[in-house]
């Protein structure tokens, strides 16, 4: 009851898209994390497990080690709905005393991209966003790590052609995407790749509207037989993609997702006949780790979690959802650390995402063996590239069907340094850390 | 000379060259335009009755959806979990009438509309609170919705038609047709079409306005519950299905706000021509995506030459 009591007053104020009642403003005992979040809207389906994920990794530091250092984190949600508009209403009301930006939509990233040199709260966007944010030296309030979506669509085009792009010379590779920037983002490096290795890119665009009947897409599809469909879907376009693909009997080996279209939730709608598909993931679920242990113990047992029930805790966006966080909370420990200070503030935490060392000496001392790609960041690389693994749906659930895949840095970092280029440029003035070293 | 033959000539060419696909083509449309309809018939009804324009409509689909669908995950037989969703729709109607609209009545149509708009609010949080975010399977098997497909060879190629989806056109045919007899055969369904064409003259021989209302909002609600099922057999049952409502909007433009025979029409010929125009036109011409303003252009080009939509009362006032 008093469980249900607490989820009720928090999605009815999610609902209403007002911030929680939690303290807006930083103490010297906490520090504050906000979060922009969705819970609701055609997108909750998605966004509901990840955030549950990221609430309950702090949920976990403050009740199971007494916060970070001795300092408790407060963890606040901004309702968005995915919308970015909202989600810049929600940045502007939760930036002042924030240590970090969390922006979860590349629309918002891009958004509030101009605004993080001003206000001087670095974004924090674990592989979404902007692709170029990569590059430290133009974008040095902005990080992605571990893996950018250029990253992501490198390594998918390395998998399929088993290691060698010109392996797709002559091939039809189809994109089905969410008709939005997130969507739209691995558009260029495909393209320029497209040309270089010869293979025929198909963008196919799904509009909001159109998430749960792609019937045209599909037919589109059936019509070019694509040898390949790769998906950056979002939300309910997930679902019904997957839907559609086992009535058009596409090959579900020949379909592969970017890491936000493997959703356990999603597979589930269509159990056996989704067997084989694909989705590149930098995070996979471990069940039996520790730290997952002990979020059962700390946090889902004492009915502090909002999952809905248990089994969310296997999934691969809850998890990843705990990743995120620790990703986070390790870049506060580091800026502790290096200054010296219980409650580091947004600049301190700046450097510690900088200098973020996430390699599997550091997961394993936090109980997450195997949970997520080693990784580091640097003042030059805001990403990491820690690569990915490939998941493949077994008709119940997303089991590691690959060693660690490596995006092919050679053939990203020059369009990276461009587009970061034309940015700055386009955005002038704009500040560019030329002390950092490439 | 190129571009000329996209449009007038090499669309008409691939229909013609392969005619399979294009009986698959207008088949999906037919499904989408009869679901678009009933969509539209939800505001259809409650527009001819009361002059509120309900906003809520897509949320009441979404709500009706996972009413089903939670009722059976508590364990309640799928067969009960109907009747009992039906009924959790007339509390709803019951509730809106007496919490929202009684106390409105006499209002300006805009602040009826503002109210469908805060009642959408209200279900998306207690829609929250009781069900959650995720995904949720829709209880096909258990309505006893057949889930196969039958695969027609014809014209040396072949047309695949979901089962589940000519359950939905046939369920959606039959309660059209039960809602027009309702409407055209029974007192109350009188009444309700009497309330559309003069709501004083309604009123003044002894109509009662808060029972209709009840009764109109209820059978939205029913409307609601069948285009969830339809929907929600094709991609799960979750929030996103509010935004379908959208979809029913440039039906009412091109079929008017007033008309049954219009949300009908009017559904049937957007979920064709939006089909037919995307895989035809959009995705050779315009890379796709069409079918996101395709129907909204149509409508006004309709919209043009009568205002009033295509089946819409034409309003005569004197000054």
């Amino acid at each position: 009851m008093k469980k249900m009591m607490k989820t009720a007053a928090l999605s009815a104020a999610l609902a209403a898209g007002v911030a929680l009642a939690l303290p807006a403003s930083a103490q010297e005992d906490s520090i504050y994390i906000p979060n922009l979040s969705y819970r609701t809207g055609p997108f909750a389906a998605t966004g509901t497990p990840l955030m549950n994920g990221q609430r309950d990794y702090i949920t976990l530091l403050n009740e199971r080690d007494g916060g970070l250092n001795g300092v408790e984190l407060t963890y606040d949600e901004c309702e968005t709905g995915y919308n970015t508009e909202k989600g810049v209403e929600c940045y502007e009301r939760t930036k002042e005393n924030a240590v970090v930006t969390q922006p979860w939509s590349t629309g918002i990233t891009l958004q509030v991209l101009p605004k993080s040199n001003v206000d001087e709260i670095p974004i924090l966007a674990p592989g979404y966003g902007f692709s170029p944010m990569a590059d430290g030296k133009v974008f040095q309030w902005a990080f992605n790590p571990p893996s950018s979506y250029w990253d992501g669509a490198s390594m998918i085009l390395k998998h399929i052609s088993e290691g060698d792009l010109d392996n797709l010379n002559g091939k039809k590779i189809a994109l089905l995407h969410l008709d939005h920037p997130y969507g739209k983002e691995p558009i260029p490096l495909l393209q320029a790749l497209a040309e270089q290795h010869g293979f025929t890119l198909l963008p196919i665009p799904v509009g909001l509207t159109e998430m749960q009947n792609q019937s045209a897409q599909w037919l589109q599809i059936r019509r070019e037989r694509p040898d390949f469909v790769l998906m950056w879907g979002w939300g309910a376009m997930n679902a019904g993609a997957v839907t559609e693909a086992a009535k058009t009997r596409y090959p579900m080996d020949q379909f592969i997702g970017i890491w936000w279209s493997g959703h356990d939730g999603d597979l589930k709608l269509i159990g056996e006949e989704g067997k084989g598909y694909r989705s590149i993931s930098w995070s996979v679920p471990v069940p039996d780790s520790q730290l997952v242990q002990d979020i059962r113990q700390y946090v889902v047992e004492p009915g502090k979690s909002l999952i809905e029930n248990e089994s969310e805790l296997d999934s691969v966006f809850y998890q990843r959802g705990l990743m995120i966080s620790a990703m986070l909370v390790e870049a506060i420990r580091a800026a502790q650390e290096e200054f010296d200070t219980q409650a580091p503030d947004a600049e301190q935490v700046r450097w510690g995402l900088e200098n973020l060392n996430m390699d599997e000496a550091r997961l394993e001392e936090l109980g997450a063996t195997g949970m997520l790609v080693p990784f580091k960041t640097s003042c030059a690389d805001h990403t990491g590239h820690g690569g990915a693994w490939m998941l493949e749906w077994d008709g119940e659930k997303f089991v590691k069907v690959s060693d660690l895949i490596t995006p092919d840095r050679e053939a990203i970092e020059p369009l990276e340094k461009q587009e970061a280029e034309a940015y700055a440029a386009a955005n002038a003035p704009w500040p560019v850390n030329e002390e950092c070293e490439m | 000379m190129d571009f000329l033959n996209a449009i007038f000539v090499q669309p008409f060419a691939d229909m013609a060259a392969a005619p399979d696909f294009l009986l698959q083509v207008v088949w999906e449309g037919l499904v989408g335009g009869v679901l678009y309809a009933l969509i539209a018939l939800g505001f259809v009804l409650i527009y001819k009755s009361s002059r509120i324009f309900n906003f809520a409509q897509g949320i009441m689909v979404v709500f009706a959806a996972l009413t089903l669908v939670g009722l059976t995950e508590k364990g309640v037989p799928a067969l009960l979990a109907l009747p009992l969703t039906l009924l959790v729709m007339l509390v709803l109607a019951v509730t809106i009438e007496r919490a929202v609209l009684r106390p409105l009545v006499n209002q300006p149509d805009i602040i009826l509309f503002m109210a469908t708009i805060g009642i959408t609010l209200f279900l998306i949080g207690f829609g929250e609170i009781i069900f959650g975010g995720e995904n949720k399977v829709m209880i096909t098997r258990e309505l006893m919705i057949p889930t196969d497909s039958i695969t027609l060879d014809l014209f040396g190629g072949f047309v695949s038609i979901e089962q589940k989806d000519l359950t939905s056109v046939i369920g959606a045919v039959l309660l059209v047709a039960a809602l027009l007899l309702f409407l055209n055969r029974t007192k109350t369904g009188r009444a309700i079409r009497a309330l559309g064409d003069d709501h004083q003259a309604a009123l003044s021989v002894g109509i009662s306005l808060s029972t209709i209302w009840v009764v109109v909002w209820f059978i939205a609600g029913v409307i609601a519950l069948a285009t969830g099922i339809a929907w929600g057999a094709r991609a799960g049952v979750s929030f996103a299905l509010e935004v379908i409502a959208y979809k029913a909007l440039p039906v009412l433009m091109l079929g008017g706000l007033e008309s049954v025979m219009g949300a009908i029409i009017g559904g049937l010929a957007i979920g064709i021509l939006e089909k037919l125009f995307e895989v035809y036109w959009g995705q050779p011409l315009m890379g796709g995506n069409t079918e996101a303003w395709f129907a909204y252009v149509v409508a006004l080009i309709v919209l043009l030459f009568r205002p009033q939509g295509l089946f819409g009362e034409r309003i005569i006032e004197r000054v």
